[in-house]
């Protein structure tokens, strides 16, 4: 694959601290920029902090220190910047989340009826052609229910492209899949990658990871254990817990 | 799912005779032991009579009794909705200024009898607030055409002011069920879903709008139908303050005819044809609304 050109910063996080109710710190000085067409891929243990992460940069949970700044807007307490961020950042979760009153077609178009405010003849044509992109057109008026796993991130990914996000966060999106699913949503998110959308993807996929990701960073309690290329952390750890995580998963 | 084929069995039977036996007992009592004399040939006369001056059936007091019930429900029901859904998004709101007003008015309205409830609104509403907003006047004062429009949604100018009065009762009454069935039901909604609106950008008043709510309709169907049907018969409450309903219709005709037995079975076949259709209707909407899901 030929070398891709990363562009500067789209995001900046500084110094996070985020502590759950519960006394649990999930991240703990936490910082890291992201460049723009950069793919970075997030592994470590379950509880380590990273899908904590990813939540905080679209104010899904709220940090208790440091500062978070995406394509020049700070995430803060100001609602509007909130708004802002979330335009620009979309999200795609483990267990899809989507909206079962709605049929894919109105899932993927209702955001940006009313949040882009586009007319309804409008939304509907970039709908079905996000869902061209990724492989489902024909399910168009079919509600979530019917479709299966694969099918449903899928609906998902379009859904949140829709919205025509700068960044898109990936929160273990196949995780929830049977393992025959597991492909075709992987090709959609690799095709993003090489279209040059910025990618922050928090997955237990190592083959997806080693092929599409640009940086990795293995994390644990919160902090950053190892970052570099993937290829780097595959053969050659320079922590020892990191080549340890590495050989129980791979 | 495997549907089994219904069959009647030797318990069926048995208990299907016990319960036409013990009917059968009650009317013997009633036809001999208290000497009744049936007379349903009287009870038509009260559903329609025939009047002389418009040469035509008019309703005469069971069914004036009927549409006034009818009235109140209906307004009510709509009225507690509205009243429900405000409360109800009152609950679950950020605010705790918000959350203890939801709070104050369930706790209040749920922990007194419905009829207490009517006393205090019709000698707060009906006398003193009524009369200082100038209901009564403002309605005299209508045109005749807009007091028969209102004669015909709500009551005639003379009843007007303690129909709102009962009509009033009724909604905040309903509408604290209705707040909790809002509020359940709104909870119910899974965290993801939250979630995906919020990552989409959509304001809390957009995500409410196009994606709670909605959800939540779909899911409280079943109990709001309940409490719809309640409204039904709780109206029947409002008699205490003479409001002309169908119960308060029912003791009247009692009162004059002593036809106790005809005149309240009649009632509850009344009763009866507006709850169920109602239930029946609205089983039907939950159908169409849960197409979704099947």
């Amino acid at each position: 694959m030929p070398e891709k050109m990363l562009g500067n910063d789209i995001i900046t996080a500084d110094k996070i601290n985020k502590t759950f109710p519960n006394e649990v710190q999930a991240l703990c000085d936490f910082s890291t920029r992201v460049r723009r067409r950069e793919v970075l891929v997030i592994i470590g243990p379950s509880g380590s902090g990273k899908s904590t992460f990813l939540r905080c940069l679209n104010g899904l949970e709220e940090i208790d220190s440091g500062s978070i700044v995406i394509d020049g807007v700070p995430l803060d307490h100001k609602k509007e910047n909130r708004l802002e961020i979330r335009k620009e950042v979309g999200m795609v979760f483990q267990l899809f989340n989507l909206f079962p009153h709605l049929t894919v077609l109105d899932n993927v178009s209702l955001a940006q009826r009313l949040v882009r405010k586009k007319s309804k003849k409008e939304a509907s044509e970039t709908s079905m052609e996000l869902l061209r992109k990724v492989g489902i057109p024909e399910k168009a008026n079919t509600f979530p229910n019917h479709l299966s796993g694969g099918q449903q991130q899928r609906v998902a990914i379009a859904r949140a492209l829709a919205m025509m996000p700068k960044v898109m966060l990936f929160d273990e999106a196949t995780s929830a899949l049977d393992p025959e699913m597991i492909g075709e949503v992987l090709e959609v998110m690799k095709n993003l990658a090489q279209e040059g959308m910025t990618m922050i993807v928090v997955t237990h996929e190592m083959g997806f990871a080693r092929e599409v990701g640009d940086r990795m960073i293995f994390m644990e309690e919160g902090e950053i254990v190892e970052e570099g290329s993937p290829d780097q952390l595959f053969t050659n750890p320079k922590k020892e817990r990191t080549g340890l995580f590495l050989s129980q998963i791979l | 799912m495997i549907i089994k084929k219904k069959k009647i069995t030797r318990l069926d039977v048995i208990l299907g005779l016990l319960i036409l036996a013990i009917a059968a007992y009650i009317l013997y009592r009633i036809a001999v032991g208290l000497q009744y004399k049936w007379d349903w040939a009287a009870i038509p006369q009260y559903l329609f009579r025939y009047d002389e001056e418009r040469n035509g059936w008019v309703p005469n007091l069971l069914m004036q009794g009927v549409f006034t019930t009818i009235r109140l429900s209906l307004w009510g029901t709509i009225l507690a909705t509205i009243l429900g859904t405000i409360m109800g998004l009152c609950r679950v709101s950020h605010s705790l200024f918000n959350r203890l007003i939801g709070w104050t008015y369930v706790e209040l309205i749920r922990n007194l009898p419905p009829l207490v409830l009517i006393f205090i609104f019709y000698y707060f509403l009906s006398g003193p607030i009524m009369s200082a907003l100038g209901v009564d006047e403002f309605v005299k004062a209508l045109s005749e055409r807009t007091q028969g429009l209102l004669t015909f949604l709500f009551a005639p100018p003379s009843m007007f002011s303690p129909f709102l009065a009962a009509l009033i009762t009724l909604a905040i009454f309903e509408g604290a069920y209705i707040t909790e069935i809002v509020r359940a039901g709104i909870q119910s909604i899974e965290k993801g879903i939250w979630e995906a609106s919020h990552a989409l950008g959509l304001s809390r008043w957009q995500l409410m709008r196009a994606v709670i709510l909605p959800l939540v309709v779909q899911r409280i169907l079943p109990p709001l139908a309940g409490q719809f049907i309640s409204t039904i018969k709780d109206s029947a409450i409002v008699s205490i303050i003479s409001i002309q309903e169908l119960t308060f219709q029912g003791m009247e005709l009692m009162a004059a005819t002593y036809l106790t037995f005809e005149v309240w079975i009649t009632i509850t076949a009344l009763y009866l044809i507006l709850t169920l259709s109602l239930s029946l209707s609205v089983g039907r909407l939950e159908i169409y609304l849960r197409r979704s899901e099947s």
